[in-house]
């Protein structure tokens, strides 16, 4: 490489991480501002309602935020196991009606949600899956499916099954080519999967409100308020809050990856 | 391999856990006696939980719901109160969602609600009522002849919603900055003149923006005559016609020459935070003094009316039809008319009460008088005087759409 490649490459890694890390530097600091007028560089004032509403206690904020991420957490397991089979099966087999279920793999995203939610809350109500977590977990489910199938899909076919032909030819059983074929294999497309479920259930807002109806309180539910009603200290300090909390379960995502497969390869590990 | 199996032995236990979680102990509604006493009901809500739905854009509101009202509730009744931040909008189409579905036991109790929402619920079978007559508190401390007890934006409000607290159109200005407050149309004009771009109001149908261009109207062409108005939007248009005459002639001083308006009250609230507007109108009678005392806005900032008066309107707290603790929502909200609360109220969260000052006794009126305001606002007793009737319900989409149609962009 030369030196003036390398200076540009400097130059771009630089602006995206610029891009980046500003605007969280933003919204770490107007977490603390109450008044920060245009151009100043720094706030006029400052005030700790937005630490407050968060760790003060009377929010529940904590609290919500915790039971909002092992539903999240939930939803990214069951998409993935569910984005995993079902991707296996249009890749591998061929069935009637195949080209029919792959296309409807894709229709929740073509449907509005807003449209999608009011349809699916009379449905759900007459399950009696309106007003309560399982209904909240399944219409989650529903709209992170297209993403995890989408990504299972493509690794699949990226992978195909010609290595765990070798092996069962060389007398595996079923039970250990998954183990130390399959699955080894395909961790990097589940935990692009699980991230992408993940972020999508812990974001959703419109959906959860609907389906759970109040009953069901997440982190999105909390938050959105504030970021309608434009209090930027409150909207920042949960928005903050929101962003750290979702990058430390993408970690903890790739550490379990990594540990599941020490043995194996780190040939798509960064 | 044992290791996955953990994992997901773990997560169906908090899945089981979550489950239970959410179930709530609220009691059928079957048992609910419309003709029980007071203290029936208050002996059927004990232990209970109810939830109170409304928007939950506003920090201070929540937390007081969440402290002083809970704990309160709480310890008086042992009732546990859940706040659900749900827009209006939202809450009416699930009350739709489930009354499609046939629910006879939904998850809303108490609807925090006013004006055209309370028109087409009420309309539509959403509401529970006549239940006013159930509350003691009412009877005891609510001016029931006040219009504002009667009608709800010229709407009957015939025992379906009780008054929770009063709103009142106040137009906010930093004295630093500009000297003047405009104290009607007229000298509202040339203080538009005078800083040109760098004042608008949030574009109609929102709440706040809507309310400004219904004033400007009363300023111009009064009040009286749209009591009684048809919604036909010829009648209507012919009547506002020297008020769009008027808010055209603002247009080309605006921010963005008028050709665009800010989306949101919340836009130009921070608009003015930031400087870049000179004027700030909201329906929160005491906002400049909470901002003021959050760091939000500068302490010279302050608040005026029009001559004329501006625009009051209450609002209310409905209970949902299907709701699946009438005994419970009926408890709350006759403490929420408590004299105590609606003190808390107006001193905590800077609301007008909606009790009569004058049915209060000596100790209770104490509770209201020894409230200090804060910077920046307008006495109680002055704001009332100048209160004007809100418009009927039914004209106000016709003046958001006459809105659009004449004076953005003209």
């Amino acid at each position: 490489m030369t030196i003036k490649e390398k200076i540009v490459g400097r130059l771009l890694l630089t602006v995206f991480a610029l891009t980046v890390l500003v605007p969280i530097i933003v919204i770490l600091v107007w977490s603390f501002a109450a008044r920060w007028p245009w151009p100043n560089l720094w706030p006029q004032s400052f005030s700790l309602r937005g630490i407050q509403e968060i760790f003060g206690g009377y929010s529940g904020a904590l609290q919500v935020l915790g039971s909002s991420i092992v539903l999240s957490l939930i939803v990214a397991l069951l998409a993935v196991l569910i984005g995993t089979m079902t991707a296996r099966s249009l890749v591998f087999y061929n069935f009637y009606g195949k080209r029919l279920i792959e296309l409807g793999t894709i229709l929740p995203i073509i449907i509005p949600s807003t449209v999608f939610a009011m349809g699916v809350h009379v449905l759900f109500i007459r399950f009696g899956l309106a007003d309560n977590i399982g209904g909240v977990i399944i219409v989650h489910l529903i709209c992170a499916l297209p993403y995890t199938i989408k990504i299972m899909t493509d690794v699949t076919a990226a992978f195909g099954c010609k290595l765990e032909e070798q092996a069962s030819v060389l007398g595996a059983s079923p039970l250990q080519i998954f183990k130390e074929i399959t699955l080894p294999c395909l961790l990097p497309g589940i935990i692009s999967s699980a991230c992408m479920a993940y972020i999508l259930s812990f974001s959703q807002y419109f959906l959860t409100l609907i389906i759970g109806g109040g009953n069901v309180k997440t982190f999105a539910i909390m938050m959105v308020p504030y970021l309608q009603s434009g209090d930027r200290t409150i909207a920042s300090a949960y928005s903050l809050v929101f962003i750290c909390s979702t990058l430390l379960v993408f970690v903890i995502f790739e550490k379990t990856a990594k540990r599941f497969n020490k043995n194996g390869s780190n040939y798509f590990f960064v | 391999m044992k290791k996955l199996f953990t994992f997901s032995v773990i997560i169906l236990v908090l899945l089981l856990a979550l489950c239970g979680c959410s179930q709530g102990n609220a009691p059928s509604s079957t048992q609910f006696d419309p003709n029980a006493d007071f203290e029936t009901l208050v002996e059927q809500a004990r232990g209970t939980t109810v939830t109170f739905y409304g928007w939950g854009g506003d920090d201070l509101r929540n937390k007081w719901l969440d402290t002083t009202v809970a704990e309160h509730l709480k310890e008086k009744y042992d009732i546990t109160l859940k706040r659900v931040p749900m827009d209006i909008d939202q809450i009416l189409a699930k009350l739709a969602g489930e009354k499609q579905a046939g629910t006879e036991q939904g998850s809303i109790d108490m609807i925090w609600i006013n004006g055209e929402n309370f028109y087409s619920a009420k309309q539509n079978g959403f509401l529970y009522g006549p239940f006013t007559d159930k509350l003691p508190n009412y009877a005891k401390y609510i001016d029931q002849d006040s219009p504002e007890n009667i009608y709800d934006f010229g709407y009957p409000i015939e025992g379906y919603e009780a008054p929770y607290g009063k709103a009142q159109v106040v137009l906010i200005n930093d004295s630093a900055v500009t000297p003047e407050t405009p104290r009607n149309t007229q000298e509202l004009l040339e203080f538009v003149k005078k800083y040109p771009g760098k004042v608008t109001y949030p574009a109609l149908p929102d709440f706040t923006g809507s309310a400004f261009a219904r004033n400007i109207i009363y300023d111009i062409v009064g009040h009286e005559q749209f009591a009684d108005m048809p919604a036909d939007k010829e009648t209507v248009k012919e009547a506002i016609e020297p008020a769009l005459e008027y808010l055209r002639e603002l247009n080309p001083y605006l921010w963005n020459q008028g050709k665009t308006f800010p989306a949101t009250i919340g836009q130009v609230e921070n608009m003015f935070a930031d400087g870049e507007l000179v004027l700030y109108m909201s329906y929160e009678p005491y906002v400049a003094a909470t901002r003021i005392a959050n760091g939000i806005f500068k302490d010279t900032v302050r608040s005026f009316l029009f001559d004329k008066g501006t625009i009051g309107n209450t609002n209310y707290i409905a209970i949902a039809q299907n709701s699946p603790n009438l005994a419970g929502a009926i408890v709350v909200v006759n403490e929420i008319l408590s004299p105590e609360i609606q003190a808390s109220l107006y001193g905590e969260l800077k609301s007008l009460p909606v009790v009569d000052y004058n049915k209060l006794d000596e100790q209770q009126k104490e509770l209201y008088d020894s409230v200090d305001i804060g910077p920046g606002s307008i006495p109680q007793d002055e704001l009332l005087a100048k209160r004007l009737p809100e418009m009927p319900a039914h004209l106000i989409p016709v003046i958001e759409e006459i809105w659009l149609e004449e004076v953005v962009g003209k």
